[in-house]
């Protein structure tokens, strides 16, 4: 019983396989191969040989398929048998394989694509990307620019001068007592220090003045007698200047430059320079002031 | 499949179908017959079948019977065509060529 049933078994599952194979294949095969197999199926004798045959027939499907549609390919081409390449085909039809077929539908695209740039299509492509570039304007205010604060120009020639305290005190009485009313002393005041209570000094930032612009130069007021002795020196001369830089009296020589010729030269070009005289400050402002300045007669310049 | 003469990928296992035929060229052969004679599996012996065929070396028919009466169902007989005798003659004759009886 086991044995019919096993037989039984292999039996319907190999005619189930042969069918199924048969309806894989292409259409116009496909009935005349289930017919046939289940004829050969009939003639095996064991049911395990029935079993590889409709194994087999599974197995046979993908071959047949395979060339259906190969032979279809090659039968399409073979209309084309007016080219060459449609001869060969035709008479060729193994030789196509998927291979080929791949290989030719690359090549047909690769000239097609070749062909587009050819007649044109890349140009319209091309002609679409913008050749100039617009630069839009962004109305946005800028920023303030940033002022650096410039520094203070040292004045070197500030000298600071102190005041000495004054010499003179003054005592300030105090006004007469209110009529009928008691008049109280009130304890002066106690200071910690021994004497009196001092102003407080006065600093005045004075700056000196001297030769300014324009003032002429000691080589055009060189005595020529004195360059024939080579005679060199410096003149120390004062001079009294006014706000606007002129002199207010003669100038003098203070230190001489032991040379006769150039101490008359020196006072000479002091005179020349009137006008010229940079006008001595105090907190700023210019004043009336005399100060001593020094001229160097110099052969080498 | 068209029935003309066409080239076919020879290989062993269509040599060893073309000689299960060779033995009696004028026999009608089942697949099943030709498995029997050449051992091949199914799975190679019916595509090479259809392939002799489509290329014009077989045809192939019905088997004419009444399948009630028999008892059995018809089978496809195979057979070779005058083409197929003499392309399959001139491969084994090239096989043959040089080699010593």
């Amino acid at each position: 019983m086991t044995s019919e049933r096993m037989v039984d078994w292999t039996d319907k599952a190999a005619c189930c396989l042969v069918q199924h194979a048969a309806r894989r294949t292409p259409e116009p095969l496909s009935a005349r191969l289930e017919e046939e197999w289940l004829a050969d199926l009939a003639q095996r004798r064991s049911g395990f040989s029935r079993l590889r045959l409709g194994i087999g027939c599974y197995w046979a499907t993908y071959s047949i398929a395979r060339e259906q549609r190969v032979a279809t390919v090659a039968l399409a081409r073979s209309q084309l048998a007016h080219t060459s390449v449609a001869g060969f085909t035709s008479e060729n039809a193994t030789l196509f394989s998927r291979r080929t077929v791949t290989f030719l539908l690359v090549a047909s695209l690769h000239a097609a694509v070749l062909l587009g740039l050819a007649v044109g299509v890349g140009s319209k492509f091309i002609k679409k990307t913008p050749t100039e570039f617009v630069v839009d304007h962004i109305d946005k205010p800028l920023p303030p620019p940033i002022v650096l604060p410039t520094p203070p120009t040292p004045d070197w020639n500030t000298t600071q001068i102190i005041l000495p305290e004054p010499d003179v005190k003054l005592t300030i009485e105090p006004d007469a007592p209110p009529v009928g009313g008691e008049v109280k002393e009130t304890p002066p005041e106690t200071q910690s220090g021994t004497g009196p209570s001092l102003p407080p000094a006065v600093t005045i930032n004075r700056v000196q003045g001297g030769p300014g612009i324009g003032f002429p130069s000691a080589h055009d007021f060189y005595p020529p007698s004195a360059i024939r002795r080579e005679e060199q020196g410096i003149a120390t001369v004062s001079a009294c200047v006014d706000v606007r830089g002129r002199l207010t009296s003669d100038p003098k020589i203070i230190h001489s430059t032991g040379s006769q010729r150039l101490d008359e030269g020196a006072l000479t070009l002091a005179v020349a320079g009137s006008g010229h005289y940079r006008a001595t400050t105090e907190n700023g402002k210019p004043v009336d002031s005399c100060y001593a300045f020094r001229i160097r007669f110099d052969l080498k310049n | 499949m068209g029935k003309e003469d066409r080239e076919v990928r020879m290989s062993l296992q269509t040599l060893k179908v073309l000689e299960a035929f060779l033995e009696n060229p004028t026999d009608q052969l089942s697949g099943a017959e030709v498995h029997q004679r050449c051992k091949l599996a199914s799975g190679t012996l019916y595509p090479i079948l259809l392939r002799l065929e489509a290329a014009g070396w077989f045809v192939s028919r019905w088997e004419s019977i009444n399948p009630s009466s028999a008892g059995r169902p018809r089978r496809r007989l195979y057979r070779l065509t005058p083409t197929g005798l003499k392309r399959a003659s001139e491969v084994f004759a090239s096989f043959n060529r040089g080699v010593l009886a």
